[in-house]
C-alpha cells in the first residue's frame, strides 16, 4: 500500500492526471515538462511553489466598510427612507460577494500555485461558511486568505486560526456565545464535521467543550478578539481528561485522539483520489498523519502513489462546478463570465464559492450530477464556446440565495442565457441587457497547419480537453465529426468540435 | 407451471440484450432499478409497482421565504392579533372568516371558494420542535423531514420513491426549474427537473451525424422505449451495480433524454385551454396540469412560488403573493375539474416557517415559527385542522406549533400515496384525517 510509484511508470499521461486533480489542468507544453522533469520534481514544485506575486485584492479586503450604510439605515427616519438605505446596503453587499467569487475564480484560473487554491477550494468545503450568514464580504475574504495561508501547513494551526475567523465565528454563532449560555453548535461541529466525525465523542463533550470556547468576540474591525471576563475559566472534562482548557487545548486533546488523523486522510484521499478508499491505505496515510498534523508530506505520499495513479483512480472524480469552470478557462482557454452571471451559472450547477449548502459543505461527487445539473453543462459548454451572453446592466440585484428560495423567485431571476431558459422566464429581459463575451480564441488551440488535417486538429484540442492519451473509440467517434466538415477547418468547426468534446460524460470527469 | 418457462425466457432474454455486460452502462436508470428492486425488500413495501393513468398525484408546492401565516389564516377573534400589530393587521370586517375565530386574508377569496366547496383543508399551527430560523437550514428540515438537530441527505419524498417507485421513469418526479429540491434527493430514484426548452443534444443546428455522435458518446440508443412496461417490474434481477462516474453520467444523460423527450411529446400534443393568471406560478401550474392530463406517469411535481420573506412593507406586496396563490390554485383546479382529473391530484403547500407575532419596525414581520399549510384536491375532506396556536403563549415572541409538520406528510403518504410512512419517514407520527 501506497508505495511509490515506480520511475519508468511516470508518462505524459500520470502527469496530466496529477495536473487536473492537484489543480485545474495544464497547458500541454507545461505538461511534456512535467513529463521530463519527472513527478518528484514536479510534486516538490507544487508543494513549494514559487510566490504568487502580489495577486490584486477584492474590493472587501478592507474591513468595516458597510458601518456608514449600516448606520444610514439606522438613523432613517421615513420607512421609505429606511427601505432605501437598506436596499443600498444589500446591493453593495451583494455587488462585493459577486465580485469576490469573480476575484477567486480569476486566481483558480490564472496561479502559478494551482494546489495551494485547490486546497483551499478544499479547506472551504470542509470549514464551510456561506455568504448567507455571514453577509460580510470582508469576514468571508479573509477567512479565504486563512485557508490559503495554512492551505499546505499545519492542520492544528489551521484549525486553531478558523476557530478565530470572524467568518465562522458567525456562522456558527460563536461571537453571540455567552459564559451562562455557551452557544454549541461550534463545538458540535467541531468534532462532527471538523475533526472526528459522529460517533467519537458524546454530548457531555459538546458541553464542556462549549464552555472552553466562550470570550470569542469580534470587535468593530472585524478582528477576533478575546474578552477574558467572557471566557469561562473553570474546569471541563473533556473526553475524559480535566483541566480549565481554553479552545486551542480542546483542539489539541481532539487531534490526539486517532480518529482526527483518520477523518482527515480519508476525505483528503476522497478528493484527489476515489471514493471508498481500503482501510489499510487510511490507516498508513493516518498513521502518517498523527505524527504532527503536517499537510505537506500526507500530499506528497498522496501524489506519489501508486494507488494515487491506478486504473481505479482514473476518471473517479466527477468535476465540481468550480473545476468544469475553471479547468475550461485554463486548457481550453473559454472565456469565463462575470459578474452576476457567474453567480448564477455556479447556482444553476450547484456550487457556488463562498456559498455551500450548509455547514457540511459541498456533498460532491456524483452528487454534483442530476438531470437538470447535466443538461445545464451541456448547454453552458455550447455557451463558453460561442462567448456566454452576460447580463450587461442587471435590472435589480436580489440578495444571493439558497438554490431552492432563488428558483423560486419570479421572473428577475435571469438565467445567463436566452438559450438555457427561453421566454417563460426571461420574458422581461431585453437584449440590451446582454453584452456577449468572444468566442473561443482558437488560433492558441490549432496551427494553420493542424487546420489542414482533421486528425491532427482533433489530437490537438482531445489533449486539452481531456488531460489524458486518447481513449480509442471516444477518438474516433470526434474523428468522424471532424472528417465531415470542409478544410481547412473554420473557426466555428473548430468550436464546433471543443464543444462537442465538453458536451461528453468523460468530460465531466477526471 | 405453464408460466414457469414464458417468464424464464423473458428474464432470460431481457438480462442477456439489457444487462449484458458490454452493454450494461447503455441501460437507462430507472430499467437498472426495475430488474435491481424486486427481491425481498421491495416486496415489503406493500406497495404496487403497476404505473396505471389512475394513480394518485401529489403537488407540493413551495412558499419560499417563510410565509406570514397570521396575515393568511388570520386570527380575528383574538385581540393579541389587533395588538401585536397595530400597523400591518387584517382589519376584522375584511377577513373572511371559516369558523367565526379564523379567516383568510381577503386576497384569497378564491381559496375561501374552494373551501366552501369543500376542496380545501387548511392545517393550523404546523411546525417542528427546536424551530431553526434560517432559510436554509429550516428549507432543509421540512424538505428531508428531519429533526431540527439531524442532517439527513435524503428528501421525503425521494425515500418514497426509493421505497416504492423503483423501477419507475425517470419522470416518476418532476420539479419546474433548474434545481432538484432536495425533498426530492433519494438514493436511487431523483426524479428529474425541467426548465422549459431545456432539452438535452447537441444544439439546434447541428446536423444528424452530430447528433449521433452526441447521443453515442452520451449513452443514449434509440430504443429505450422497449423499457416503459411495467410488467418487468416483478422479475427478478441482479442488484444495482455500482457504477463508474462516467457510467452514471452516461444514465443521468439518458435519464434527462428520456424525461425531457417524454414532457415534448405531450407539451407539443396538448394545448394550453384553460386561463392562467400571467404569473411565475400561474406558468407553472398551467405547465403542470398539461403533464398530467398528457399522462405524463408522474406521482410527485414540485412548484414553487417566492418572496414571502416580507421583512418590511409587506402589506402590499404580501397581500399580492396570497392573491396569486389564490389565483393560480383556482385556475388550476378549475381546468383539472374539467379535464375530470382534479381527483387524482391533492396539492399541500409549505413555507419554511411563518413570521413572528409581532409586527418589526418596517411594518414588516421577522422570522417565525409555525405556520398553516393549505391542501386542496378533488378528493380532499376539507375543514380546519388541529388548534390555531396561542398567541397569549409565546416562546421567544413565536408561535409554539399545534401540528407536526410530518404528521401532515404521515397522512399524505399512508392515505394518499398508499406508501409506509412510518418508513420512509423513520418513525410513527400521528396521522390526520383530511384525505
Amino acid at each position: 500500500m501506497l508505495s511509490q510509484l515506480s520511475k519508468e511508470k511516470w508518462t505524459y499521461d500520470t502527469a496530466a492526471h496529477l495536473a487536473a486533480r492537484s489543480g485545474f489542468g495544464e497547458s500541454p507544453s507545461q505538461l511534456e515538462q512535467w513529463t521530463k522533469q519527472g513527478m518528484e520534481a514536479t510534486i516538490q514544485e507544487l508543494l513549494h511553489p514559487a510566490n504568487d506575486d502580489t495577486p490584486t485584492l477584492p474590493t472587501c479586503a478592507a474591513p468595516n466598510q458597510f458601518a456608514e450604510l449600516r448606520e444610514q439605515v439606522r438613523e432613517a427616519t421615513s420607512p421609505d427612507e429606511k427601505r432605501q438605505a437598506r436596499r443600498t446596503l444589500r446591493q453593495t453587499t451583494n455587488q462585493q460577494l459577486y465580485e469576490m467569487i469573480n476575484w477567486w475564480t480569476q486566481r483558480m484560473l490564472t496561479t502559478p500555485a494551482p494546489l495551494i487554491e485547490k486546497m483551499t477550494l478544499f479547506w472551504h468545503g470542509h470549514f464551510a461558511t456561506s455568504g448567507l450568514k455571514v453577509r460580510s464580504p470582508y469576514k468571508l475574504w479573509q477567512q479565504n486568505e486563512t485557508f490559503r495561508r495554512y492551505a499546505l501547513g499545519n492542520f492544528a494551526t489551521l484549525t486553531k486560526a478558523v476557530s478565530r475567523n470572524p467568518a465562522m465565528m458567525v456562522y456558527l454563532d460563536l461571537a453571540t456565545s455567552l459564559l451562562e449560555h455557551p452557544n454549541e453548535n461550534f463545538a458540535r461541529e467541531l468534532m462532527e464535521l471538523f475533526t472526528l466525525g459522529e460517533g467519537n465523542y458524546s454530548e457531555a463533550d459538546i458541553k464542556e467543550s462549549a464552555r472552553a470556547f466562550t470570550g470569542y468576540r469580534i470587535d468593530r474591525f472585524e478582528q477576533f478578539r478575546f474578552i477574558k471576563n467572557q471566557a469561562d475559566g473553570s474546569n471541563k472534562t473533556f473526553l475524559q481528561q480535566t483541566g480549565n482548557w481554553n479552545g486551542d487545548q480542546i483542539i489539541d486533546i481532539i487531534l490526539k485522539q486517532p480518529a482526527a488523523a483518520k477523518f482527515i486522510s480519508t476525505k483528503l484521499w476522497k478528493f484527489f483520489a476515489y471514493e471508498d478508499p481500503e482501510s489499510q491505505l487510511i490507516d498508513k496515510l493516518a498513521e502518517l498523519f498523527r505524527q504532527n498534523y503536517e499537510i505537506r508530506p500526507l500530499l506528497e505520499t498522496i501524489f506519489s502513489s501508486e494507488e494515487f495513479y491506478s486504473q481505479r483512480a482514473r476518471d473517479a472524480i466527477v468535476k465540481s462546478p468550480v473545476q468544469y469552470v475553471v479547468e475550461s478557462g485554463r486548457t481550453l482557454g473559454v472565456n469565463l463570465p462575470t459578474g452576476r452571471t457567474l453567480f448564477v451559472v455556479y447556482q444553476r450547477m450547484g456550487q457556488v464559492p463562498f456559498f455551500p449548502p450548509n455547514v457540511k459543505g459541498w456533498d460532491g461527487g456524483k452528487s454534483w450530477i442530476n438531470t437538470a445539473t447535466l443538461t445545464f453543462r451541456y448547454q453552458l459548454a455550447r455557451q463558453l464556446v460561442l462567448g456566454i451572453r452576460m447580463l450587461n446592466n442587471p435590472p435589480s440585484l436580489k440578495a444571493p440565495q439558497v438554490s431552492s428560495l432563488a428558483q423560486a423567485s419570479p421572473s428577475a431571476e435571469a438565467s445567463p442565457s436566452a438559450q438555457a431558459s427561453p421566454s417563460a422566464q426571461t420574458g422581461s429581459l431585453t437584449a440590451q441587457n446582454f453584452v456577449r463575451l468572444p468566442a473561443l480564441p482558437v488560433e492558441q488551440l490549432v496551427t494553420a497547419e493542424e487546420r489542414k488535417d482533421p486528425e491532427a486538429a482533433v489530437r490537438k484540442i482531445y489533449a486539452r480537453a481531456f488531460q489524458t492519451a486518447p481513449d480509442p473509440q471516444l477518438f474516433d467517434r470526434i474523428l468522424a465529426v471532424a472528417k465531415l466538415k470542409p478544410l481547412p477547418l473554420a473557426d466555428d468547426a473548430i468550436r464546433d468540435l471543443v464543444a462537442l468534446m465538453m458536451m461528453t460524460p468523460n468530460y465531466q470527469v477526471c | 407451471m405453464s408460466q414457469e418457462p414464458d417468464l424464464l425466457t423473458r428474464r432470460h432474454f431481457l438480462r442477456t440484450s439489457i444487462l449484458g455486460a458490454a452493454l450494461s452502462w447503455t441501460v437507462p436508470l430507472f430499467v437498472e432499478r426495475t430488474f435491481s428492486l424486486l427481491n425481498a425488500e421491495a416486496a415489503e413495501t406493500a406497495t404496487q409497482i403497476a404505473t396505471g393513468k389512475d394513480h394518485p398525484i401529489l403537488l407540493v408546492l413551495q412558499l419560499a421565504g417563510g410565509n406570514d401565516g397570521l396575515n393568511a389564516l388570520v386570527p380575528f377573534a383574538d385581540d393579541l392579533y389587533y395588538r401585536a400589530r397595530p400597523t400591518i393587521n387584517i382589519p376584522r370586517d375584511k377577513v373572511l372568516s371559516l369558523d367565526g375565530h379564523v379567516g383568510f386574508n381577503p386576497r384569497m377569496a378564491p381559496l375561501k371558494n374552494l373551501f366552501d366547496q369543500g376542496k380545501l383543508a387548511v392545517i393550523q399551527g404546523v411546525g417542528y420542535p427546536n424551530p431553526n430560523r434560517s432559510h436554509f437550514r429550516s428549507t432543509e428540515i421540512w424538505q428531508t423531514a428531519s429533526d431540527a438537530d439531524k442532517y439527513v441527505k435524503t428528501g421525503w419524498i425521494g425515500r418514497y420513491f426509493d421505497n416504492c417507485c423503483a423501477g419507475e421513469d425517470p419522470t416518476v418526479g418532476v420539479t419546474i426549474g433548474s434545481q432538484l429540491p432536495q425533498t426530492f434527493t433519494a438514493e436511487k430514484n431523483t426524479g428529474i427537473a425541467m426548465t422549459p426548452g431545456g432539452r438535452l443534444g447537441f444544439g439546434k443546428e447541428a446536423d444528424a451525424s452530430e447528433q449521433r455522435v452526441f447521443n453515442e458518446l452520451n449513452g443514449i440508443t434509440q430504443d429505450h422505449d422497449l423499457t416503459s412496461g411495467s410488467s418487468i417490474g416483478s422479475l427478478n434481477g441482479p442488484s444495482e451495480p455500482t457504477l463508474s462516474a462516467v457510467e452514471y453520467l452516461q444514465r443521468t444523460a439518458l435519464d434527462a433524454q428520456v424525461g425531457t423527450d417524454k414532457i415534448e411529446a405531450i407539451l407539443k400534443r396538448t394545448k394550453l385551454e384553460a386561463a392562467y393568471p400571467k404569473t411565475p406560478l400561474g406558468n407553472e401550474l398551467s405547465l403542470i396540469a398539461r403533464l398530467i392530463s398528457g399522462g405524463l406517469p408522474t406521482r410527485v411535481y414540485y412548484a414553487s412560488q417566492g418572496g414571502y420573506d416580507t421583512h418590511n412593507a409587506q402589506e402590499n406586496s404580501h397581500n399580492n403573493l396570497l392573491g396569486q396563490l389564490a389565483d393560480a390554485l383556482t385556475a388550476f383546479s378549475n381546468d383539472l375539474t374539467s379535464k375530470g382529473i382534479w381527483d387524482r391530484v391533492l396539492v399541500v403547500s409549505f413555507s419554511e416557517f411563518g413570521r413572528r407575532v409581532a409586527e418589526n419596525a418596517s411594518k414588516g414581520t421577522d422570522h417565525g415559527t409555525a405556520a398553516p399549510m393549505f391542501i386542496c384536491g378533488g378528493n380532499v375532506k376539507p375543514g380546519l385542522y388541529g388548534n390555531h396556536p396561542s398567541l397569549s403563549q409565546l416562546e421567544q415572541g413565536d408561535l409554539i406549533h399545534t401540528v407536526d409538520f410530518r404528521s401532515v406528510y404521515a397522512t399524505v403518504l399512508n392515505r394518499w400515496m398508499k406508501a409506509p410512512a412510518s418508513k420512509i419517514l423513520g418513525r410513527d407520527f400521528a396521522a390526520l384525517s383530511f384525505v
